[in-house]
């Protein structure tokens, strides 16, 4: 078994003559937390789906040194995943349902779930349709966590839900599943939300992998220059890959430029991810 | 084995209402047997007193209880498999149109497994529901009596039982879960219409076999089952199955 759970190799994908990925290229070890960051339409999705086994594809692809398509049943004991939120069978009650995932998925730890389970306002009795949105999703993350597996792949997990349930999902993603030994992949278009979580950084656009980044890199690599002087950068060693101007400063974002010679212009920082990701897509 | 038994559970949890159909049965019969007692339900005969330990007349009128019975039986069985071909049309519309496909899908657990298990449900739990009615039916109507009738019904009834599975329950429940899978709206106006304009079809344009043996015999043709239908309707049921899993599989 290679070292890597997830290795995609020149991936692509067509929807009738429509090429929605281009050959991507993408491996994930243990102990990341990769966010998946595209604008609407980029094809974070559809990479998704084809991990997930749920659409063909062409070129490489292999989860755990299995083809997802031809060995889903199997990969899945290995691999969980939420495709949406909304998806819990409404007629079930929460005990029928644990016991379901308890009866068909062999790492299953129900003793886990109960545990789990207790910091929510949840009854075992409950009829699923009778909960709320937020308690339905914390719900669905409560059976995926209980589940022992390494990899875990969420699209647009909190899709719809308000902020604190959404904040709260992210927290429990990092208390109640990482580990060094599990890897998280996660889409979402609500960057500035995500980016505390991450470890990595996937930026993709229009089928193709823009921007592959560790988080540590972004403190050591892109800079954000906050100034007031309307200065124009016209040296090619100190050019700003974006800006911005607003009423009262503007904003220059810089990658891979000398620190020291831009304090004299302004205030100096790190840029977020919602910077870096306005920056590169624009 | 563990994975169906929890599949099984799942099916009759999520159609809770069809398993009322079996207690809606046996209450009409309990109701039918009171209403004999007390009510205005008469047998329109009365053996006099001098004749009821007479075996002869006993065992006529015992007869004319077993066709009653027997009656009553033809209704269960009726019943209950249309409510399991009923049950076969909404099973995989039901789980795509509350979207828990989704999170069936994400459990290691094959398409297949999961749509064997609906067609179990039909074509195996549904008859095994069929004969305890039977029993449980005959026990109110005859008491301790229920044994010897029922020795008698299911000497015959059994292989019948079997046969029509084979031959009607299994095709149609096959196509209901087809129709089931592929129907984008209404699952139950494709399982009807089609058939039906099939058999216009056949019955306008060709020499209307197809229509006889794919379709009519099967279903009113109780009493003279050939095998050519049979065999038509084993292909036709493999060809319906596979291609709903097929179709589940798709589903993303």
């Amino acid at each position: 078994m290679s070292k890597n759970f997830v290795e995609v190799e020149n991936l692509s994908k067509q929807y009738g003559g429509n090429t929605v990925l281009h050959g991507i290229n993408l491996s994930i070890g243990a102990g990341e937390v990769v966010g998946l960051i595209g604008p609407n339409g980029a094809g974070k999705s559809t990479l998704l789906k084809a991990i997930m086994g749920l659409i063909k594809y062409s070129g490489k692809l292999s989860i755990f040194d299995k083809d997802p398509l031809k060995n889903r049943t199997e990969l899945l004991k290995n691999m969980s995943y939420i495709a949406d939120v909304a998806s819990l069978p409404g007629w079930m009650k929460v005990k029928d349902l644990l016991q379901f995932v308890e009866q068909t998925h062999p790492k299953f730890d129900m003793q886990r779930a109960i545990e789990l389970l207790k910091d929510t306002p949840i009854q075992l009795a409950s009829r699923i349709e009778t909960l709320s949105k937020g308690m339905k999703t914390r719900l669905h993350l409560v059976t995926i966590l209980a589940i022992n597996t390494d990899f875990l792949v969420l699209d647009e997990p909190t899709l719809g839900l308000d902020v604190l349930v959404r904040r709260d999902f992210q927290d429990r993603l990092v208390k109640d599943y990482y580990t060094q030994n599990r890897s998280i992949l996660i889409t979402t278009h609500q960057v500035d939300e995500i980016e505390s979580i991450l470890t990595r950084v996937v930026f993709i656009k229009e089928g193709r992998i823009t921007l592959d980044f560790q988080m540590s890199d972004l403190k050591d690599r892109y800079i954000k220059l906050i100034t007031n002087q309307n200065v124009v950068f016209s040296d090619p060693a100190l050019k700003p890959i974006y800006q911005r101007a607003l009423p009262e400063y503007s904003e220059l974002i810089f990658h891979d430029v000398d620190t020291s010679a831009l304090l004299e212009y302004g205030q100096v920082v790190t840029p977020s991810l919602e910077d870096l990701f306005v920056a590169i897509n624009v | 084995m563990r994975v169906m038994l929890a599949l099984l559970k799942r099916e009759i949890l999520e159609h809770r209402n069809i398993w009322f159909i079996p207690v809606i049965l046996v209450g009409l019969a309990i109701l039918v047997r009171l209403s004999l007692m007390f009510g205005n339900l008469n047998i329109e005969f009365e053996v006099p007193s001098q004749l009821q330990l007479d075996d002869q007349i006993n065992s006529v009128v015992g007869g004319v209880l077993a066709r009653g019975l027997n009656w009553m039986n033809y209704i269960i069985t009726m019943t209950i498999m249309i409510a399991a071909c009923f049950y076969s049309l909404s099973s995989l519309y039901n789980e795509r149109q509350d979207e828990s496909v989704l999170f069936w899908r994400s459990l290691p657990v094959s398409d297949t497994t999961t749509v064997v298990s609906k067609l179990l449900i039909a074509i195996v739990v549904a008859p095994i529901t069929v004969v305890l009615c039977q029993i449980v039916v005959a026990f109110i109507f005859l008491g301790l009596g229920a044994f010897d009738y029922l020795a008698v019904y299911f000497g015959s009834s059994l292989y019948l039982l079997l046969k029509m599975i084979f031959w009607s329950l299994l095709p149609t429940v096959a196509w209901c879960l087809f129709c089931s899978e592929v129907a984008k709206k209404n699952p139950f106006l494709l399982a009807f219409v089609a058939p039906i304009l099939l058999w216009v079809i056949d019955s306008l344009f060709l020499s209307g076999v197809i229509g006889d043996h794919i379709m009519l015999n099967r279903w009113f043709g109780f009493n003279s089952y050939t095998s050519v239908p049979l065999v038509y309707g084993l292909a036709l049921s493999a060809f319906f199955i596979s291609f709903a899993v097929v179709k589940r599989s798709q589903r993303i």
